[in-house]
């Protein structure tokens, strides 16, 4: 990548910025002259607001940040009884009002004319551990959990569930070069990062919730990981997935699921599966993924269809209300960012999500990487838990 | 109109799209229809959904409201519901099957279907109708190939329908002729 004097001295700067991964490269989003802290009471003004954003300047009229878990529980009326938590806000966006393309060359686009002075001449930390990794579910205590939810499945409570075990250590970070070293190992196709003066998150998502153009929806679920080796390949992967029954369980129960969660919000008979069970290749593993689009029915929301499709199913379980019921009465802290989505919404109501996992949140010094896999009948306790492993492994390797 | 009774589960809209294709739906909770819009409708559909037929006693309500009155067709819990009020007994599976397709067979008994057919369909169930189930007018039509178990029954007389298996699943072949069959009955 070419050097560039304002990125190298926004990266340096403890100025906030954004950078969301694009097929080609990557956007970058500074200069935000709104930054809205999401609740339960001004999340509706949040969504009266998008509607008022002027048409105007089509590069910079959108609003980018996340939904954490907790607020797309409660829009789906699913209360969540108390956890411990860092009191870590359930949601933020903001509007920038400068964009940065970062390509083969780089194009900078901003609503200010004197957006490179706008500087405070403050630098940002450089990452320092301060105590190691641990778990918040050992291995017992797994085992626990996944009878009880092995239990709920012959009673027909739930079809699929995934635990969510958190590894946190204490530590400051630089998101600017943790970001950077990620996407050198692995730029997946939903890969994030915010930098806020309190906060970081740094992610490298792989799974595409929503991706709306015009009245076209897409989402593209992820149901099955498979753990890279020297041996395996593409079409291996493929036929390890298709001839393990309980990957198959799993992914065609999220298939249906997504199909119903996009009939929601579509006409009837536009929802369909565009490609069905395929493999995805990254740097560590393979993901099996169906693609399934449908086109808006004309008085839906953008309110209606974050309902709709929130949390992503995929790595809640199946189905979603129940299954959320039961998570939440099990679990002791809160999930903040993970399995929540980020993305952005624009003026002319385009949008873009991905569901945050695979994600480093720092905040109050702490930071925590979450991973969920699935209890369907089939699985075992420990292998689900080396799932997990697998999963944050290589996020806690840029330490 | 077509009523579907959800009962909160992550597939029911695949069976209001699917239904959609024959008449104007009308959807709602299974704790907040509406009777008198019901009582207006020419179907009423049971959907599938999380939990044992117990757990739905307004579910029960409407059936015994409207059995006799309105062609009525159960899908999984819809189907178990059915049957839960018929006298059968639900009862859990040894072997589990969630997102799984089996290929079912129909009955002799079956007046929608020619006997001996084969359907491959999608299943999303834990528990099943525990036999020897009698009833007069409430026949088992098919099963599935492998073990046995019940996967849909017909009453003629009261029109009332049950599909244990999901005819909306992507993995279910044939499942919009499947529900046409039951609603040109």
């Amino acid at each position: 990548m070419k050097k560039n004097y304002y990125l190298d001295k926004l990266y340096n700067s403890n100025k906030p910025f954004i950078i969301y991964k694009v097929e080609r490269g990557y956007d970058l989003f500074t200069d935000f002259s709104e930054k809205i802290v999401l609740n339960n009471k001004n999340i509706n003004n949040f969504f009266h607001k998008i509607n008022k954003l002027k048409k105007k300047n089509k590069f910079l009229n959108l609003y980018i940040g996340f939904f954490g878990y907790e607020i797309l529980c409660n829009l789906n009326n699913v209360r969540i009884p108390k956890q411990k938590n860092l009191k870590f806000p359930k949601g933020i966006f903001y509007k920038p009002e400068t964009k940065i393309q970062i390509r083969k060359n780089i194009t900078i686009k901003s609503t200010y004319r004197n957006y490179s002075q706008l500087f405070e001449n403050k630098t940002f930390n450089q990452t320092k551990v301060l105590s190691p990794f641990k778990i918040n579910i050992d291995k017992d205590k797994y085992k626990k959990i996944f009878n009880r939810f092995t239990k709920n499945i012959k009673e027909g409570k739930t079809y699929q569930i995934k635990i969510c075990t958190k590894y946190k250590n204490r530590s400051l970070i630089n998101p600017v070069s943790l970001f950077w070293k990620l996407m050198k190992i692995n730029a997946s196709p939903e890969s994030f990062m915010v930098k806020d003066k309190n906060y970081s998150i740094v992610s490298c998502s792989p799974e595409t919730l929503i991706n709306k153009k015009g009245n076209k929806i897409i989402t593209k679920p992820i149901a099955g990981t498979l753990r890279k080796t020297k041996k395996t390949s593409v079409r291996g992967a493929l036929s390890y997935f298709k001839n393990n029954i309980k990957e198959t369980k799993e992914h065609n129960m999220i298939v249906d699921m997504e199909r119903s969660d996009l009939s929601k919000i579509c006409k009837p008979a536009t929802v369909k599966i565009s490609k069905v069970k395929y493999v995805e290749e990254y740097r560590h593993l393979y993901h099996y993924v169906t693609k399934i689009e449908g086109v808006i029915e004309k008085d839906v929301s953008i309110k209606d269809i974050i309902i709709a499709m929130m949390p992503g199913g995929s790595v809640i379980g199946c189905p979603k209300i129940s299954t959320l019921n039961l998570l939440n009465c099990q679990e002791r802290e809160s999930r903040n960012i993970f399995t929540g989505s980020f993305g952005y919404i624009k003026s002319n109501l385009d949008m873009r999500f991905n569901i945050i996992i695979r994600s480093i949140l720092n905040f109050k010094k702490i930071s925590e990487i979450s991973a969920a896999s699935g209890v369907v009948i089939g699985s075992t306790a420990k292998r689900e838990f080396d799932e997990n492993y697998i999963k944050v492994k290589s996020l806690m390797d840029l330490f | 109109m077509i009523y579907i009774v959800d009962h909160k589960d992550s597939f029911t809209y695949n069976l209001v799209h699917l239904f959609s294709k024959f008449d104007a739906v009308c959807i709602a909770n299974y704790f907040e229809v509406n009777y008198s819009k019901m009582a207006k409708s020419k179907l009423i559909v049971f959907s599938s959904g999380p939990g044992a037929p117990n757990d739905y006693p307004a579910t029960s309500e409407i059936y015994k409201k409207f059995k006799g009155r309105k062609k009525i067709i159960g899908i999984c819990l819809g189907f178990q519901q059915i049957l839960f009020n018929e006298n059968g007994e639900i009862s859990q599976q040894k072997k589990i099957y969630h997102g799984y397709q089996s290929k079912v067979k129909t009955l002799k008994t079956s007046a929608l279907f020619k006997e001996n057919k084969i359907f491959r369909v999608g299943r999303y169930h834990s528990l099943k109708l525990k036999e020897p189930f009698n009833s007069r007018e409430t026949l088992v039509t098919m099963r599935c190939t492998e073990t046995g178990v019940a996967m849909a029954f017909e009453n003629t007389v009261s029109q009332v329908y049950g599909f244990q298996f999901h005819p909306e699943s992507f993995l279910t072949q044939n499942g919009k002729y499947i529900i046409q069959k039951v609603l040109s009955a």
